[in-house]
C-alpha cells in the first residue's frame, strides 16, 4: 500500500497503480525517508533474504498460540490459533461455529492478549453472549453480578473486541484494506494494545452469491480476499479464524463450502459437528500444516 | 529527478499528495470505520426492545421477543399457524410506546396470498382488548392514546406488497432500502413465505443458491442499518437422510446457513410447539402456544397438566369420570325401579 514505499511498496504496488508510475518509487526514495523515518525497519524486515536460523527464532520467539478457550478443539489445534496462520472452521448449520468464534474472541479478552477484531457477515455476533461466557455463568439477569468493580472489569475486557458488519463482498475488501493501512502506520491503538485476533463470521456467506455461473470472477475475488488474509498474518502477526459452511456433495453427503481453489488456502481446517437436539459438538481436523493426527477426537 | 512529460509529473505529484492525505486520515481512523465494540453493543442490546408473540412462553423462548437488527425465520407445515404468527407480529409491533411496546410500523410482503385482511381485523381487535385489559387506568389519563387503539390506525399502519413471481420478490427486496430510507417508523419487516416462488420453476439449482443468498445478505443488511427485525416464514420438505426421510425446512443446506436465529413450528398431538432450533445467544428449547380468535396466545391448557405432571390430571380425570360413572348407574337403577313400578326411597329422583 502507499505508506509502505520503497522494496516493499514496489511489490504492493504493483498492484493498484499502472506501471507508469512504478519507475517514480526508486529516485523519490530519499524524500519518503525523511517522512516514514519509523517504516525503515519495517522494509528491511519485509525486504530481506531469511535463512532458516531466522525463521525459527522468529517462529519461537514471536509466534504464539491463542487458545479458543475450548479444551477439545484447542487439543486438536495443537494449543490453539497459532500466529500468522488461517485457521477455518467449517460445519453444518447450527453446530457451534459462530460459538467458538465467540469463544475465541472471550478467551483472547479475558487473557488481556490484545484486541480482537470480529468481522460478522451474518449478524450473529451477540454481545450479550459474549458477557455471558466472560462472566463464566449461565444467568446473566443475575443482579449480584453488576456490582462496580465486576462491572469495570467486563467493561475493559469487552471493549477489547471490536465488531464491524459486512455485507457484500466489496465491503469487505474496504475493511481489509483500511485495516491494512492502519496496521502499517501502527495506529491501532485500542486502550494501548495491538490487534492479536480477527475473526471473519463467515466468509461464505459473502462469497456464495458471486462463486459460480458464468461469473469468472468471483473464484479471483476469493483468491484476493485469501491472499490478503494471509499478508495480514503474515507481516502482522495476526491469527486468523475463518468460518465456513457445508453444502451438499451428491447422494446426501456434505462437504465445507467454496470448492476445491480454497482447499489450499486455510492452513488449519476443522470440521465440527452436532447431534440433533443434543449439546455435544464433534470437531474433527480436515488438514493441519504442523501437527499430524491418526483420529479425530 | 527528470520527469519526461508534464502528465507524469502531475500523476507523480498527484501520488505524493494521497500519501500524505492518507497518513493524516489514518490518525482519525481509529482501527476501521463503522467498528463498535463489544460494550457499546452491549448497552445497546439491553436497552432494546423486543416485539412481544402474544404468547408468554414463546416470548420466553426468544428471549424476550422478536428481535430487533436480527433475521429470524420460521418454518413449519401448513397450517400450524406460521400466517398467524407473522400477522400477530405485524400487529403487535405497533402497540404504542406507553404500553410496552415499539410503535413502528410493520411492511409485510405476501408471496402466497395468504393474507386475509378480515383475520388481520380480528387479531388488532383482540390485541386491543388485551392492552386494554393489561393497561385500565393509563388508558383513560391519555385521551391521544386511546384515539390511536383502534382496530383501523392498525391496518393503516401495515404497508403490504403481494408478489407474483421470483423476479418481483428480488425487485422487492432490492426496492425496500429506498423504501425504508423514506419510511424510517418501519420496525418489522414479514416475508411470508421466502420460498414459495423459488421451489417452482427453477431448473439451475447453483443459481437459486446464489440468488438466495445475495437476498439473505441484503435482508441482513436491512436489518442492521435500519434497526427493524425481518422475519421470513419458510415451508418444510422431505429429505432422505441416514436412511429414512425427515422434515426439513425448504430451499435446502445452503439456505439454512443464511439465518441468524431459526425456529420451528409443529404439531404434538393436538398441539402446536415451537422449538427454537438455531440462535446465537439462546440455548435450544421448545414451547407450546395455541392459535384462538384473537390472534396467537399461550397455550391454557398444557399449563394446568404441566403443573402437577400426570397425578393430578389423572385424579382428575378419574374422579370426572367416576362421578359419570355413579350418576348414570343411578339413572339406571332409578329406571329400573319405575318400570318395575316400585316406590322410590327419598332423594332418588332427579333432583
Amino acid at each position: 500500500m502507499a505508506a509502505a514505499g520503497g522494496g516493499g511498496g514496489g511489490g504492493g504496488g504493483a498492484t493498484t497503480s499502472g506501471c507508469g508510475l512504478k519507475r517514480r518509487y526508486a529516485p523519490h526514495d530519499q524524500e519518503e525517508e525523511t517522512m516514514n523515518q519509523d517504516q525503515s525497519s519495517k522494509e528491511d524486515w519485509c525486504g530481506r533474504l531469511w535463512n532458516g536460523m531466522d525463521l525459527l527464532k522468529d517462529v519461537t520467539e514471536n509466534k504464539h498460540v491463542l487458545p479458543t478457550g475450548l479444551e477439545g478443539i484447542d487439543t486438536l489445534l495443537g494449543g490453539g490459533l497459532r500466529q500468522g496462520q488461517l485457521t477455518e472452521v467449517t460445519g453444518p448449520s447450527s453446530s457451534g461455529k459462530t460459538q467458538v468464534c465467540l469463544h475465541s474472541a472471550s478467551h483472547a479478552a479475558v487473557k488481556h492478549m490484545g484486541v480482537v477484531m470480529y468481522l460478522d457477515t451474518s449478524n450473529s455476533f451477540s454481545p450479550s453472549r459474549i458477557a455471558t461466557i466472560i462472566d463464566g455463568t449461565n444467568d446473566l439477569s443475575d443482579q449480584r453480578r453488576f456490582d462496580l468493580p465486576h462491572k469495570e472489569r467486563l467493561k475493559t475486557m469487552m471493549r477489547s473486541i471490536v465488531c464491524k458488519s459486512v455485507f457484500d463482498i466489496f465491503g469487505m475488501f474496504e475493511v481489509l484494506h483500511q485495516l491494512e493501512v492502519s496496521l502499517l502506520n501502527d495506529k491501532v491503538k485500542s486502550g494501548g494494545r495491538k490487534i492479536c485476533l480477527l475473526i471473519v463470521d463467515s466468509i461464505s456467506s459473502l462469497l456464495a452469491p458471486i462463486i459460480g455461473g458464468k461469473y469468472p470472477q468471483g473464484r479471483s475475488m476469493m483468491i484476493s480476499v485469501a491472499m490478503i488474509l494471509k499478508k495480514l498474518a503474515y507481516k502482522h502477526n495476526l491469527s486468523i479464524l475463518v468460518t465456513n459452511h457445508m453444502v451438499s456433495a451428491g447422494n446426501g453427503a456434505v462437504k465445507p463450502a467454496l470448492g476445491e481453489s480454497w482447499k489450499a488456502v486455510p492452513h488449519v481446517r476443522l470440521v465440527i459437528s452436532r447431534e440433533h437436539g443434543s449439546n455435544i459438538c464433534t470437531a474433527t481436523v480436515l488438514k493441519h500444516t504442523l501437527l499430524v493426527f491418526p483420529l479425530a477426537i | 529527478m527528470a520527469h519526461e512529460t508534464p502528465g507524469d509529473d502531475f500523476a507523480y505529484d498527484l501520488r505524493f499528495q494521497v500519501v500524505k492525505v492518507m497518513n493524516q486520515l489514518v490518525m482519525v481512523i481509529r482501527l476501521c470505520q463503522g467498528a463498535q465494540n463489544a460494550w457499546d453493543m452491549l448497552s445497546d442490546e439491553q436497552s432494546q426492545k423486543h416485539t412481544t408473540t402474544g404468547s408468554g412462553d414463546l416470548n420466553d423462548l426468544l428471549g424476550g421477543g422478536i428481535h430487533c437488527k436480527e433475521v429470524t425465520e420460521i418454518g413449519g407445515v401448513p397450517g400450524v399457524g406460521k400466517t398467524q404468527l407473522g400477522i400477530q407480529l405485524a400487529i403487535n409491533v405497533q402497540i404504542p410506546v406507553e404500553y410496552g411496546g415499539l410503535g413502528g410500523k410493520a411492511v409485510y410482503i405476501d408471496t402466497e396470498g395468504s393474507f386475509m385482511v378480515e383475520r388481520v381485523y380480528q387479531i388488532a381487535e383482540g390485541c386491543i382488548r388485551d392492552i386494554l385489559e393489561h393497561f385500565p387506568h393509563s388508558h383513560e389519563k391519555s385521551s391521544s392514546g386511546q384515539k390511536q387503539l383502534q382496530p383501523e390506525h392498525f391496518l393503516v399502519d401495515i404497508y403490504y406488497f403481494r408478489i407474483c413471481s421470483y423476479t418481483e420478490q428480488i425487485a422487492v427486496i432490492n426496492y425496500l432500502e429506498k423504501f425504508l430510507g423514506e419510511h424510517k417508523d418501519v420496525r418489522i419487516v414479514v416475508i411470508d413465505s421466502v420460498t414459495f416462488h423459488f421451489r417452482q420453476d427453477f431448473e439451475d439449482l447453483a443459481l437459486r443458491t446464489r440468488v438466495l443468498s445475495g437476498l439473505s445478505l441484503k435482508l441482513m443488511k436491512i436489518a442492521k442499518t435500519y434497526n427493524l427485525a425481518v422475519v421470513l416464514l419458510n415451508q418444510v420438505t422431505t429429505k432422505f437422510t441416514e436412511g429414512s426421510f425427515q422434515l426439513t425446512l425448504a430451499l435446502g443446506d445452503s439456505w439454512s446457513h443464511s439465518c441468524a436465529n431459526r425456529v420451528i413450528l409443529y404439531w404434538n398431538g393436538n398441539e402446536r410447539y415451537a422449538c427454537l432450533d438455531k440462535s446465537p445467544s439462546l440455548p435450544v428449547a421448545s414451547a407450546p402456544y395455541a392459535v384462538t380468535g384473537k390472534g396467537i396466545r399461550d397455550d391454557l391448557h398444557t399449563n394446568l397438566r404441566e403443573v402437577d405432571a400426570t397425578e393430578q390430571a389423572t385424579i382428575v380425570f378419574l374422579y370426572l369420570n367416576m362421578w359419570h360413572i355413579i350418576h348414570s348407574q343411578i339413572n339406571t337403577v332409578i329406571r329400573e325401579k319405575q318400570l318395575q313400578g316400585g316406590q322410590l326411597p327419598i332423594g332418588m329422583d332427579n333432583s
